[in-house]
């Protein structure tokens, strides 16, 4: 009885971590999923604060829509 | 019956398909493939920016191979039918497509990635390329030597 319940629950929490497939990465790739499309300049001069401070850069987008470029 | 349910639990979404792997009859159909050929299945979207450098290199190596013996395949994965009937008519693609935008097709291969290139003769998957190459042309061309 144990074993089923632990088994149900399993199914049912594997619904929490559903993976994003490769396929369906499309929507990221958008310019819209940019943060940076619609204010540039603002961008720009974030990031130029931010190196300013911390000395390094990067980190702050994403390298294309989830495809398996070598 | 613990065994059984262990063995569906495990089963969930972990399916792919592999080197070595037969297709399973419904899915050789639903690609319209037969024994008769090598097929070089290509997974592509539009929203991808490699497989936009990429298609053009497959349509050139499609043009120097021998159709009798080889055919080229493409599967557009791109949830918008739209979006994916204009990308295969940009890139001027020279070799059947397939829109799966149902990812029916996509799910049960199952690649890690976007573009991927299937080998499979006599149904078995010979040979799979996951991502981008610069010289795909000249990739696709040499591994088809090697497998007639």
């Amino acid at each position: 009885m144990k074993f089923t319940i632990t088994i149900i629950v399993l199914i049912l929490f594997s619904g929490c971590t559903k993976e994003i497939k490769p396929w369906e990465k499309g929507m990221l790739a958008k310019d819209s999923m940019k943060s940076s499309s619609k204010n540039t300049i603002g961008k720009k001069f974030e990031e130029h604060m931010f190196f300013s401070k911390e000395a390094s850069k990067g980190g702050s987008g994403i390298s294309g829509g989830g495809c398996g470029c070598n | 019956m613990k065994k059984i349910l262990l063995g569906i639990f495990l089963s969930l979404n972990l399916f792919a398909y592999e080197v070595g792997d037969t297709l399973k009859n419904t899915m050789a159909q639903h690609l319209n493939i037969d024994n008769s050929k090598l097929y070089v299945i290509d997974f592509y979207a539009s929203w991808c920016g490699s497989c936009k450098k990429e298609l053009p290199l497959i349509s050139q190596a499609n043009i120097q191979i021998d159709t009798n013996k080889v055919e080229f395949l493409g599967i557009n994965v791109d949830k918008d039918i739209q979006a994916s009937m204009e990308f295969n008519k940009e890139t001027e693609i020279n070799f059947r497509v397939i829109n799966d935008s149902n990812s029916i097709i996509v799910s049960q291969f199952n690649p890690i990635g976007i573009p991927t290139l299937y080998y499979v003769k006599n149904k078995k998957i010979m040979k799979i390329i996951t991502g981008a190459l610069d010289n795909i042309d000249k990739q696709i061309l040499n591994d088809i030597k090697e497998m007639e």
